[in-house]
């Protein structure tokens, strides 16, 4: 049968990371517990820039740059190791993620030296942060569609248009946009370039969308006659839609796409106490086990990487497996608790948790790729389309 | 064995497999045929006694070796007890016997050994109704029991092998020695033997359903072509990956870490893993695959019913999932996320 063969080749992660393992934990064991539970649940949404300046200070923000942006030229795996310790011990990290996940690299991959050495250094120091400008009203799963025009000028470009689910516009510096600059809007993936905006400059305009939970994180970015330095291009006028695929595959199989409400586990385990009936530690054994698979599958599809090797497919599969185990974690968490929580106390504070994790998890399947989309691009690669 | 020979040991058993295992051998197991002359070939070639060593006339291979081997099998639904036989072997072999020609399986339960004789019952023994040897282990002591001197009650498993219970009743021993393994670890062996063939099995599931897809034309194009068909076949996928994952990543730890104590947590949660997702993988396999996959006369029930009975062998995720548990709730909250980082039941 001629259908491509799923592998996942066991892989270890060197010594060296494991190392640096150690190094995290004993940081974070230090400066956690000053910070509010509710900071912790949110994790790589919450904004603390004391946290992201202090991890910065430890050079674990663009771990694997060259030395003269202030990385530390460490693999990747070294950065895949910090990713998981900020998930698994639940640190504030979400001033920095995108910047040291997706717009640093793309700036180091793409951007000329002026911005690199602008920008790259403050990244690294933990203190300069990055919205996505992926997304629009009318561009959402379909983001060759995008309608945001940036017409060339003398010296520039004047942007005009409006991008959505901006996480975190309203106190980062900066947003990587993708926009039309030459073309018409029919012309999908031709004509499409990304800008590095300030999101300080004059007609860019910020406005809150509050999100079910309450939460203030996406944001509404209107450009209005906005002037974007020529020198903000990133790569080459045209190049925007390969570049901004690039940019996606960061996103994909890191540990954020089944670690995200990682806390419910552990809150679970606190909950049942030390001795669970045996229907209850089967209920959190199966989770576990669940994860176990999940991180399996996941530092197998970083082993191939390293190894020069681009699994897409795998990298799908991951997101779409632990984005679901997500969404299943609170209900199934929630459904054992009920019976089996040790204390009454402990029951009330653990419904209150898993309610906001269960109010959450709608977003794990859309963002970063919808599951269908994901589905996709699975079913391209078992030659189905 | 280098990788170079394990490559071409599994090439070699994946022809012979897909030549001398089809449908008609699998369907007659079925129906009560033990079919000798595949078992022959299959000794013939040396497939059970993979991982003993040469001096002992074995292929010399590692626990992994055998693992990829079984996986192998897995996606051709052996019929015979192969993994069971090759598992009993090593074990013997380990225990400082000469394993001996002939099917043989695993009779892991809670036995007695009183005076150098077996006493107690198994149930849900593997291929208990056409082996010749039944291999224990019994606090330290391994031993081997020939069929002759055991009490079976054959009880043919939802997927149509010999299974059965299997009694012993003051048994003389046909070999006793200090066992490698612990009773318990011995039972870990067989469940990441059982995850790997799980695996396989897997895929050949997601294989046989691609496949059919892409032929079953229905409103004039093959059904592949609708988004539904492959949102559902997508999904097969990551079910089918996770269990290939789990399983290789618990056959590594168990061969890397040793005989004696190698990837305990890691076999627990891939078996956990793969138990859970079995039912998952045939529910989507069957529904892609209609009225025709539904039939005896099409093959993917040889691997879906599998799946379904070897969830339970040697430890369901209810069994697994218990173990893990109570290991992490007794480490405490603390204690979780350095547990499952190091694939271990406590850090």
């Amino acid at each position: 049968m001629s259908i491509p063969k799923l592998e996942f080749p066991p892989f270890h992660l060197p010594a060296e990371a494991e190392a640096l393992r150690g190094e995290v934990r004993t940081f974070l064991k230090e400066v956690l517990p000053t910070v509010r539970s509710e900071d912790r649940f949110a994790s790589w949404n919450t904004f603390s820039p004391d946290f992201s300046k202090a991890l910065g200070k430890k050079g674990w923000i663009g771990i694997t740059w060259p030395k003269q942006y202030g990385g530390s030229e460490r693999s990747f795996l070294d950065r895949y190791v910090i990713t998981e310790e900020l998930l698994g011990n639940s640190a504030p990290a979400g001033a920095h993620w995108v910047a040291d996940r997706q717009s640093g690299p793309l700036l180091l991959r793409f951007g000329n030296e002026e911005q690199r050495a602008a920008i790259l250094p403050r990244i690294t120091a933990g203190e300069c942060y990055f919205s996505i400008g992926m997304s629009e009203p009318d561009s959402g799963s379909d983001l060759a569609s995008v309608r945001t025009r940036a017409e060339p000028v003398p010296g520039g470009f004047r942007v005009n248009g409006t991008k959505v689910w901006t996480s975190g516009a309203h106190r980062n510096h900066y947003c990587i946009a993708l926009v039309r600059t030459s073309g018409q809007h029919g012309d999908r993936h031709k004509g499409l370039s990304q800008l590095l905006v300030d999101l300080k400059t004059p007609g860019v305009t910020i406005r809150p969308i509050i999100n079910l939970a309450g939460r203030h994180d996406w944001n509404e970015v209107t450009f209005n006659d906005a002037f974007i330095p020529e020198s903000c291009l990133i790569g080459n006028e045209g190049d925007g839609w390969l570049q901004v695929t690039s940019e996606l595959a960061f996103e994909r199989s890191g540990p954020e796409r089944f670690m995200q409400n990682f806390y419910i586990l552990r809150e679970l385990v606190r909950v049942l106490g030390r001795q669970p009936a045996k229907r209850a530690s089967s209920v959190l054994g199966r989770l576990v086990a669940r994860l176990w698979s999940l991180r399996q599958m996941s530092v197998a599809v970083a082993g191939m990487m390293q190894g020069g090797k681009s699994p897409a497919i795998e990298a799908a599969l991951v997101k779409d497996l632990g984005t679901i185990y997500q969404q299943d974690l609170p209900e199934i968490a929630r459904a054992i608790v009920e019976s089996d929580a040790t204390t009454d106390d402990d029951l009330a504070d653990f419904l209150d948790v898993a309610q906001y994790a269960t109010m959450m998890a709608p977003s794990y399947t859309i963002q970063g790729g919808t599951t269908q989309v994901l589905r996709g691009i699975v079913a391209r690669g078992l030659g189905l389309r | 064995m280098d990788r170079e020979s394990r490559d071409m040991l599994l090439e070699t058993a994946d022809r012979f497999f897909t030549e001398r295992c089809g449908r008609a051998v699998v369907n007659d197991v079925e129906k009560g045929v033990w079919p000798a002359d595949l078992w022959r070939e299959i000794e013939e070639m040396g497939l059970p006694l993979v991982a003993v060593p040469e001096d002992k006339g074995g292929a010399g291979g590692t626990l992994a070796d055998m693992l990829a081997l079984l996986r192998l099998a897995g996606s051709h639904a052996v019929p015979v007890p192969l993994a069971e036989t090759a598992l009993a072997n090593l074990l013997t072999a380990a225990a400082g016997g000469a394993p001996k020609p002939g099917p043989a399986t695993l009779a892991l339960g809670n036995l007695a050994l009183n005076g150098g004789r077996v006493s107690g019952k198994v149930e849900r023994v593997p291929f208990a109704a056409v082996s010749e040897r039944f291999v224990g282990v019994i606090g330290g002591a391994l031993v081997v029991v020939a069929a002759g001197n055991a009490k079976i009650d054959a009880k043919p498993n939802h997927a149509g092998e010999p299974y059965g219970t299997v009694a012993f009743d003051n048994a003389v021993t046909e070999f006793n020695g200090a066992s490698p393994v612990s009773a318990d670890r011995a039972f870990e062996l067989a469940a990441v033997m059982r995850a790997m063939q799980m695996a396989g099995a897997a895929d050949k599931v997601l294989a046989t359903a691609v496949e059919y897809c892409k032929q079953r034309v229905q409103f004039g194009r093959p059904i592949s072509t609708f988004q539904a068909i492959q949102h559902m076949l997508a999904e097969l996928a990551s079910c089918v990956a996770a269990t290939i994952a789990a399983a290789e990543a618990a056959a590594r730890d168990a061969d890397e870490g040793g005989l004696v104590d190698g990837g305990r947590f890691s076999i627990a949660a891939a078996k956990s893993q793969a138990s859970e997702f079995a039912q998952r993988i045939a529910a989507i396999s069957h529904q892609s695959m209609g009225a025709m996959g539904f039939t005896h006369e099409h093959i993917l029930h040889h691997y879906t019913r599998r799946l379904w009975v070897w969830r339970r062998d040697f430890g369901s995720e209810t069994f697994w999932g218990d173990k893990i548990g109570a290991a992490y709730a007794k480490a405490g909250p603390d204690a979780l996320w350095a547990s499952l980082s190091a694939s271990r039941y406590a850090a």
